[in-house]
């Protein structure tokens, strides 16, 4: 065991100081006070959890804005994650039922635009809209970020695709069942393992995306990840960031935690 | 029945790849178009592929991607390994057990960008220890060989589970040492689950912006980096073109670690 | 596994060649983009033999936060510092204080520079150059004779896609003056109006959301827009090469701003950062800084030296009259708090 500890220390150390400890402060974080020019104040506040519900640090007075971009996110990330399974799932199919040459082109395909650096295709996306009148705008943001997550979501249902068993399907089919049901019964339940992993794997990053909205959204179209670049960056208010950033991480897990319950009730 | 299906699927798989190739297309057709402005083609030019050549500050770019890439996965493909190797032939009690599989999931599952914040407040406390930690490279690496040891640990994981233990007690039958049989078993059977993993991690590497955005310094800027501060100037040709060049770059890379893959695998 | 430690040894290796010191002596400059002429870098360098290495932002909040939280202040020999950041820069200790004594060429600084309410002792900084900020527009889709802010944010008079200034203290300064008060209101209430005001301008169709000053000049340039705000000289020198363009100050003011260039308290080489702060205020280097990027010069001796048309030019060097209506933008201390809240408000909503 000793030895076992010794193997694992350098990567324990490594991830424990550079995520996990950093993750905890940033829990305290959210509770300090910001300096006026960007300085960290140890001084216990409930602010940026007041000023993140909405209330003003001008006059008090409410507004929806701050859980408005929240609630987009979610949105946004829950109306990705559907767009890309959707479109995923036929082509999954389709990749599927090709000659293994034609398979493995495909697939060579869908990778190459994976492994191409995501600033590259925004870039590619902003010309585009551009020439075509629809940047900068929410739809500009919801076509960048499905092309986006697109092959994130593709793998894992191809993988489940791939190793269908179609014996299931033919056995439903001599039973006379419709195609409908032959869908339904025998297709489905099999490929839902993989359309629950490229939910969790579409949705995570599309919770915390930030250079989608901020190259096509022209700062009219603010998600969560563009509030906390801005703390983080150019208003130096660290605080508020981690109130943000502990935001983002409370809805990202409850979004995974009603993904998995779903999961576990579609399971057969 | 696998070659039949319904025309409606092979419209959304054609849909879904315009949608993946368009922007690259776009950006490709206007990398060799003479003109500064506009769509409308204007005749074929390289000038803007050779204008990158004579600019400093793009090489410096490429060469720090490329350093940031090679060395950060090679300290994530050795300390993923021995993390995997560790998790799956040692017997752990079941709460350490949970700690160590959650410490692999952890990284993966969070979003970038919590990431680079959590990076971002580690660095701050880090740097009043030591000047070490400014923005630079070795904060990029440090970053990036943090999400990248996850990634491997879990290739390589699972290839050990696929491995079984028959071997290693055969081998301990023969009494051999544990660091005999890692060296000697082990790792030859897993080289192929590291070889994938070290892929992983360089491709994830390459392509990462928002870590390297939160933890680069003046002089250690990334591609990726330098295109995002160019385009808050304004979109010109040379970006078109050093982008084309990316994903050109990208094609060989995809290309030669499949024809890496296959070779391995037989 | 002896592969896997001699890949590890590599790794090192490269590490710690890729974090060793050039072996040409460098001096690391960071300012506004397309803010030098590229000429003038190599001439510092022929004469003194150190590289010069050029790096941009776009706006001032950009610049504080890195040499505040991206270390900066130990990575940066030169910075060129908004007139307004400068006390703030110097409170939290990340300037030092500038050696006269390595700065002979700081005699040709004209009078009014020479301790600026900024810097009353010019202890930190030397002008670099100064101007005004403004409203570039194309001549084919503004047909107005008299300029307001109002083109911008007024839904009504918006004449085409516009671009609105990525900056905070500029953009609020638009929407204080065209409110009437000071750009430098503490009130909460000029505070709140001035939000709602470029709120509306920025929901409309027409706008095109925020950029720093380069890029929504480009964005005119190349008639993707039909106005942007931006700075004098970026204007001006946009002007020249498109006869379409023109630059004008909107009638309610504007801000004036000098930029000064700092040395970081760390910087890694303060002599080479002395020197080229030195070879920036010699009266002909200052001369062909200004004509190139059209801004104003603060070099006395360098006056001589500019072309006769920018000296005429009251974009450039404004009049008496638009002197008037024009206002310094200063340090709010704590209030700074309350704009960062209306700016990311206004960049949220």
């Amino acid at each position: 065991m000793g030895e076992g500890t010794l193997l694992a220390l350098g990567s324990i150390l490594w991830v424990t100081l550079l995520l996990v400890l950093p993750l905890l402060v940033m829990v305290a974080l959210a509770f300090a006070q910001s300096g006026a020019y960007g300085e960290i104040r140890w001084h216990f506040t409930l602010g940026n959890f007041r000023r993140l519900a909405g209330f003003s640090v001008l006059d008090g007075s409410w507004s929806p804005d701050t859980l408005l971009i929240l609630l987009r996110s979610v949105w946004v990330a829950g109306v990705t994650t559907l767009l890309c399974v959707a479109l995923s799932y036929p082509l999954a199919f389709f990749i599927a039922s090709r000659s293994r040459l034609t398979r493995a082109v495909l697939l060579g395909l869908v990778i190459v635009p994976f492994c191409t650096n995501l600033v590259v295709r925004t870039l590619g996306w902003r010309v585009l809209l551009e020439w075509a009148g629809l940047y900068p705008g929410p739809f500009a943001v919801f076509v960048g970020m499905v092309t986006s997550e697109l092959p994130f979501a593709l793998l894992p249902i191809y993988a489940v695709v791939e190793r269908l068993d179609w014996s299931l399907v033919e056995a439903a089919h001599d039973l006379y069942a419709s195609r409908t049901r032959v869908f339904l019964h025998a297709i489905l339940p099999q490929t839902l393992p993989g359309l629950a992993a490229a939910a969790i794997l579409t949705f995570i990053p599309a919770m915390g995306a930030f250079v989608v909205p901020d190259l096509l959204g022209g700062a009219k179209y603010w998600l969560v990840g563009n509030l906390i670049q801005q703390q983080f960056g150019v208003s130096r208010n660290l605080p508020f960031g981690a109130a943000v950033s502990l935001a983002l991480l409370v809805l990202t897990l409850a979004g995974l935690f009603l993904l998995r319950r779903h999961r576990k009730e579609g399971e057969p | 029945m696998r070659s039949r299906v319904h025309p409606l699927v092979g419209l959304l798989a054609v849909v879904a790849f315009v949608l993946l190739y368009a922007p690259l297309a776009a950006v490709a057709y206007l990398s060799a178009n003479a003109t500064r402005h506009g769509f409308a083609w204007r005749g074929f030019t390289l000038k803007w592929y050779a204008g990158l050549l004579e600019d400093s500050a793009v090489l410096e770019a490429a060469r720090n991607t490329l350093v940031l890439a090679v060395v950060s996965t090679l300290i994530a493909t050795v300390l993923g390994t021995l993390l995997a190797i560790a998790i799956a032939r040692f017997p752990w009690p079941k709460g350490v057990r949970r700690l160590l599989d959650l410490l692999v999931y952890l990284p993966v599952v969070t979003p970038d960008i919590l990431f680079a914040a959590a990076l971002v407040v580690a660095y701050q406390f880090l740097r009043g220890i030591s000047p070490l930690f400014n923005p630079g490279m070795l904060t990029m690496v440090l970053g990036h060989v943090a999400f990248q040891i996850a990634f491997v640990a879990l290739v390589v994981g699972g290839r050990l589970a696929t491995l079984g233990r028959t071997l290693d007690e055969a081998a301990r039958d023969l009494y051999a040492t544990p660091f005999y049989l890692l060296r000697r078993v082990t790792l030859p059977l897993l080289a192929p689950g590291i070889a994938a993993g070290a892929m992983l991690a360089f491709t994830l590497s390459l392509d990462d912006f928002v870590i390297s955005f939160f933890t680069a310094g003046p002089q250690s800027r990334t591609l990726p980096l330098y295109i995002y501060a160019s385009l808050r100037q304004g979109v010109h040709p040379g970006l078109h073109a050093l982008s084309t060049l990316i994903v050109l770059a990208t094609v060989l890379l995809v290309v030669s670690l499949e024809a890496l893959t296959r070779y391995r695998k037989d | 596994m002896r592969r896997l430690l001699a890949a590890f040894a590599l790794a090192c290796l490269c590490l710690s060649c890729s974090q060793a010191e050039k072996p040409k002596q460098q001096v690391t400059v960071y300012m506004y983009s397309e803010y030098i002429d590229p000429d003038l870098p190599k001439e510092f360098e022929k004469q003194t033999g150190i590289a010069v290495r050029l790096d941009v932002y776009e706006n001032t909040e950009e610049m504080t936060a890195k040499l505040q939280h991206a270390g900066g202040v130990s990575q940066y020999d030169v910075v060129v510092v908004s007139d307004h950041q400068v006390p703030v820069l110097a409170k939290l200790g990340l300037l030092q204080p500038l050696d006269a004594a390595k700065l002979p060429n700081a005699k040709n600084v004209a009078e009014q520079f020479k301790s600026p309410p900024y810097d009353r002792e010019g202890k930190f900084s030397q002008p670099y150059q100064w101007g005004t900020m403004g409203l570039i527009y194309r001549k084919d889709k503004v047909q107005a004779t008299e300029f307001s802010w109002a083109l911008l944010l007024d839904p009504e008079k918006q004449p085409g896609p516009f671009v609105l200034i990525d900056s905070m203290r500029d953009m609020m300064a638009v929407a204080f003056k065209t409110l009437g008060v000071s750009v430098n209101s503490r009130k909460p209430e000029d505070l709140k109006a001035a939000s709602e005001l470029i709120l509306k301008a920025k929901r409309s169709a027409k706008c095109l959301g925020f950029e720093g000053g380069v890029g929504g000049k480009n964005k005119v340039a190349d008639a993707t827009a039909a106005a942007a705000i931006v700075y004098s000289g970026d204007a001006i020198k946009a002007c020249e090469e498109d006869g379409h363009l023109a630059y004008v100050i909107p009638k309610e003011g504007s801000i004036i701003w000098v930029d000064a260039m700092t040395i970081p308290a760390k910087a890694p080489n303060a002599e080479a950062a002395h020197k080229f702060i030195n070879f920036i205020l010699d009266a002909q280097v200052g001369a062909r800084l200004s004509n190139f990027n059209r801004y104003a010069t603060p070099n006395a001796g360098s006056l001589a030296l500019i072309r006769k048309e920018d000296r005429d030019n009251p974009a450039i060097y404004p009049s008496p009259d638009t002197l008037k209506t024009l206002e310094y933008l200063e340090d709010l201390g704590e209030a700074t708090k309350l704009y960062d809240e209306v700016w990311t408000t206004i960049k949220s909503r």
